[in-house]
């Protein structure tokens, strides 16, 4: 398994149980106050959770394979991240414009902040799956 | 399954007749990782003109001696 590959896992872990994370802490707020929570205070919990566990990841990453950590995607990796990147961009996308539709029918503006931060972390956990799989498919 | 390419390559009888050369060490000569020496290898991935190149300069051969090109 490449280092890109071994590193697309890990990333795709921490983002899910973060997304988990942050879909909980939402959940459980707004079932609390009987509304949509207000954002800011989750999204700084969200935010911190994902910035320290994707350092601490990459530390071990990189301390297991220092050498490939250092090295750039080669010429074969590069355009399937390019791709990864593409594919995860339509999933944002998707997210997006059913965001605003619902906003547009129901009026929900937490609502909307919410199924963005969403979209964003769907479309973020559907990059390094893609990556994985174009990685796997190709080698 | 991604389509085969048609080049054919002598990499890996090369890298054997030039004291059984690693993988990673042939990947590490020409910028590539040891995942994309394998799949060159195997033949499920062309290698750039650079990358085909520095190959055949790292042999000492050339080019065609390295890559050919399979079918019409």
């Amino acid at each position: 398994m490449s280092f890109k590959e071994k590193s697309a896992w890990v990333m795709a872990v921490v983002m899910t149980v973060a997304g988990l994370y942050y879909l909980k802490i939402v959940l459980d707020a707004s079932g609390q106050i009987g509304m949509t929570a207000p954002p800011f205070p989750i999204l700084i919990a969200y935010v911190v959770l994902v910035v320290i566990a994707s350092i601490n990841a990459q530390i071990i990453l990189a301390l297991s394979s220092p050498k490939e950590a250092n090295a750039p995607a080669d010429e074969r990796e590069r355009p399937m991240l390019d791709r990864a990147g593409n594919w995860s961009g339509y999933v944002l996308a998707a997210g997006v414009v059913t965001s605003l539709l619902h906003f547009l029918a129901h009026n929900d503006g937490f609502l909307l902040f919410h199924t963005i931060m969403g979209s964003l972390i769907v479309a973020q956990i559907a990059e390094y799956a893609f990556q994985i799989l174009l990685l796997r498919r190709s080698s | 399954m991604t389509k085969r390419p048609p080049i054919t390559n002598r990499v890996r009888e090369l890298r054997e007749l030039h004291g059984a050369m690693s993988q990673a060490a042939l990947g590490e000569a020409i910028g590539v990782t040891r995942q994309t020496v394998i799949a060159i290898e195997q033949g499920r991935y062309s290698p750039s003109l650079e990358s085909a190149f520095r190959i055949a300069r790292l042999f000492g051969v050339g080019l065609e001696e390295v890559f050919g090109w399979e079918g019409e």
